[in-house]
């Protein structure tokens, strides 16, 4: 352990950890507050900076690339060394990539409240942003790519195929999709009009998701699952398999959230085809990480960190397979512009997203510190808060989406509308407050997360005798 | 916590050969991917060649692949709404053919015209109305759900409410009386909707020509929309602060900033659009005498309702509790 820690870099790797649970505060906590605002909507107080539409943005950035991305870095950095048997290729671009990163975060808390935005979703910093974003992943990409180069084993592993996969296509997306014309320093206008830009922004949106929160991730899930469990991992063809299934498909499936627009039909059916194609390809990912812990089952009893872990492959099957279902027009036409929309997201973002990274991040930080965690039972306390929140934040938002679907679509016997908008609107109280609930108790997991980690790294810091090679029975 | 290698595992390991690699401690096993997962790989791949046959998918030189099912989503669209404007058609036809008293005295028609009025009239009508004309608490619109009308309560009077709209005009006092003689106007209209007489207060308000809207009586003037300072019922508030207030200010007399706003939006359509495209015309120097009004009303978008939409309105809101009869 000792001999590690001076092997590999892995100053920043602890840097971008620590601002990523930082991040998953912060980020949740925005969402909680926009989440009352729709139950309450006085809560915005009538300022605009604190309004919805300026504050939903910056939730979003907080909690995709902010948390995700911070921790994608943390990982990606954390793996390649771990797995190539080699120091990280340059420390100083690792150290650009950190500050840059942050630089970017910095200017979305500034920029989204005072209303700068493209107005594409998930893309909604200006152009000057933009262009840090995309120098800061290339000096990321390059450096994991170099990494890899002078790796000291023969193969790549397959956590590194994925995070390959992620930085390539992000790359291409992010720039395709934020060509824009400068107008003014914090004003552009995208070279795409009309239908086409509205295609080129769900390619982009929907491979935020495929590449940015489901590619790195599985290159996470890839490393940390077999290193929580002490197990192989269950397949290498398995993987193999459905590495290239989703590499290839999920480019396609933009179109699908476009559905019954002014987009040709024939865009809106590939998409739905492929996107029903790719429910088994995901569920590859899933199988292979649960099958990962045969004949360890019962370390579920008592490491809650694999029970993060484990967890979130069950949401990411379930979300993976709700997905496609939804994208089918037939499916589409209840659920579109409903919640259960913002219910699968979140399926996806706070079981999937969220559970894997706690999960790696716990698994990182006592052996970044080299230490053991402050206190197991926050742990375990925080899984339950993770796991409840969850739960009750999909149940909500599938009862109040599909409620809202029907709502709109009820005629009575004269062929009438049944119901006025704003009658459908007053329905969703009751599961809006829900799902602030369940929003906060994720959110105060978070919280206790945060203090976790914070003293488990004061305790090392201020008392060296902390680490773990010092303490006995280890 | 785990091992930093996978040693422990050997003795009761799997007869699974791994790859042969070992990165940081982890190996792969040399599992065949299982038997249902392979065959659900096949099987949507059928699924995407059999979806890609039924429907439009296939981007081609000109235009794309049309399917076996010849579907599309603008024959749906039009499938949907056929649907729906056969179920309505019967009503609607013998609607538009009927005048206002002949739907009155029709049940059936009177059960359709409420049910599609319902929506009509919570989508455009019911943020200031409010939900069945009950008006919204803490805001000062008219209730409409009961028998006193500013403008009348007949269909015809009502109907004219709602197509052309309504803009009441009290003047603001604030500098033509003294704080006194406001103060004992104020008095004067909460005593008379508490049938207290005020003789001192009814000699102001002769004096002041109050009387020329209000009438002599103060019961207002229909024609003109003014209130009826007589009753309970307020348009603002009954409280003193309130009434003086909408003395000093008046309603709608742009020459005091201080002055209360009460517009009714006109929602006759053709109306709207000529009234705006006549300002546009002035403000661009051009008669407006000029306009070519099938130009005008070509292509246009308004959300304003339509004649049967007032009608069917007019109709809901007469029947809302307060309709009044149709000779008065």
């Amino acid at each position: 352990m000792q001999a590690e820690q001076h092997q590999y870099s892995f100053e920043v790797v602890k840097w971008f950890v620590y601002m990523s649970v930082v991040y998953l505060v912060i980020g949740t906590g925005i969402g909680v507050w926009i989440a009352a605002e729709l139950a309450w909507p006085d809560l915005n107080f009538d300022n605009p900076y604190i309004s919805f539409g300026r504050l939903r943005p910056l939730h979003t950035n907080a909690v995709i690339f902010a948390f995700g991305g911070s921790t994608l870095m943390a990982t990606a950095f954390y793996i390649v060394q771990r797995t190539s048997h080699v120091r990280l290729w340059s420390d100083k671009l690792a150290w650009f990539t950190f500050w840059g990163w942050n630089l970017v975060i910095l200017g979305a808390v500034i920029t989204l409240p005072l209303g700068i935005t493209q107005s594409k979703e998930y893309a909604e910093l200006e152009w000057p942003l933009d262009i840090l974003i995309s120098a800061v992943w290339l000096a990321y990409t390059f450096n994991f790519i170099m990494t890899l180069s002078v790796r000291r084993v023969s193969h790549i592993y397959v956590a590194n195929w994925f995070f390959l996969a992620m930085m390539i296509m992000v790359t291409y997306l992010h720039v395709v999709n934020s060509l824009a014309i400068p107008v003014s320093f914090w004003k552009s206008y995208s070279i795409f009009a009309g239908v086409q830009d509205a295609m080129i922004q769900w390619w982009w949106g929907h491979n935020a998701v495929g590449f940015f929160l489901t590619a790195g991730f599985l290159g996470i899930m890839y490393y940390f699952v077999p290193k929580q469990a002490n197990r192989p991992v269950y397949s290498y063809r398995l993987s193999v398999i459905h590495f290239w299934g989703l590499t290839f498909g999920y480019v396609w499936l933009g179109a699908h959230h476009l559905q019954y627009t002014a987009l040709p039909d024939w865009t809106g059916s590939l998409g739905a085809a492929i996107s029903l194609a790719m429910i088994i390809p995901s569920w590859g990912g899933a199988i292979n990480g649960l099958f990962t812990l045969s004949g360890a089952w019962d370390k579920l009893r008592t490491d809650y960190t694999l029970r993060f872990l484990v967890v979130s492959l069950a949401f990411y099957a379930m979300s993976t397979f709700e997905g496609p279902v939804m994208s089918s027009k037939t499916v589409n036409a209840l659920s579109h512009y409903t919640d259960w929309t913002i219910g699968h997201v979140h399926a996806g973002a706070l079981g999937w997203v969220g559970m894997i990274s706690i999960g790696a991040i716990y698994h990182m930080v006592e052996r970044l510190w080299d230490t053991k965690i402050y206190s197991v039972n926050l742990v375990n306390l925080h899984f339950w808060m993770a796991t409840i929140g969850t739960a009750m934040y999909i149940i909500a938002m599938w009862v109040s989406g599909i409620m809202q679907g029907l709502m709109w679509r009820a005629y009575d016997d004269y062929g009438n509308l049944t119901y006025t908008f704003v009658e459908s609107v007053a329905q969703m109280h009751p599961y809006y407050a829900l799902r602030t609930v369940g929003g906060f108790l994720f959110f105060l997991g978070a919280v206790v997360m945060l203090f976790n980690i914070t003293i488990t790294i004061r305790k090392v810091a201020t008392n060296p005798a902390n680490k773990m090679s010092h303490v006995a029975g280890i | 916590m785990a091992d930093e290698n996978n040693s422990a595992d050997e003795n009761q390991s799997e007869q699974v050969s791994d790859t042969g690699h070992s990165w940081d401690g982890i190996r792969e096993l040399n599992n065949p991917c299982p038997r249902w997962w392979l065959n659900s790989l096949y099987l949507s791949g059928l699924m995407v060649l059999i979806y890609l046959i039924l429907y439009p998918s296939l981007p081609l030189i000109n235009g794309s692949s049309k399917g076996l099912l010849g579907w599309t989503q603008m024959t749906e669209y039009k499938e949907d709404l056929a649907e729906i404007e056969a179920r309505r058609a019967p009503f609607e036809k013998k609607f538009s053919a009927m005048t206002v008293p002949e739907v009155l005295a029709d049940q059936e028609m009177l059960n359709y015209v409420t049910a599609s009025s319902k929506v009509l009239f919570g989508d455009n009508c019911a943020a200031c109305h409010g939900v069945g004309g009950q008006a919204v608490e803490g805001l000062a619109y008219p209730v409409l759900a009961d028998d006193d009308w500013l403008y009348g309560g007949s269909t015809d009077q009502i109907m004219m409410s709602i197509a052309n709209g309504r803009q009441g005009e009290m003047p603001a006092h604030e500098g033509s009386m003294t704080n006194d003689e406001v103060n004992q106007l104020t008095q004067f209209v909460i005593d008379s909707s508490n049938a207290v007489l005020n003789e001192a207060g009814k000699a102001l308000y002769m004096e002041q020509g109050c009387y020329v809207c209000h009438g002599n009586d103060a019961k207002g003037i229909t024609e003109i929309g003014s209130g009826d300072l007589t009753d309970k019922l307020w348009r603002f508030s009954g409280d003193f602060e309130e009434v003086r207030y909408t003395i000093l200010h008046g309603v709608n007399d742009n020459s005091d900033p201080k002055t209360r706003q009460a517009i009714m939006p006109q929602w006759n359509e053709k109306l709207a659009v000529m009234l705006q495209a006549k300002a546009n015309a002035i403000a661009e120097n051009q008669d407006p005498r000029m306009l070519e009004w099938n130009k005008v009303f070509e292509g246009d978008e308004t959300e304003r309702l339509t004649e049967s939409d007032i009608k069917k309105l007019t109709i809901y809101v007469h029947q809302l509790g307060g309709g009044q009869s149709l000779s008065q």
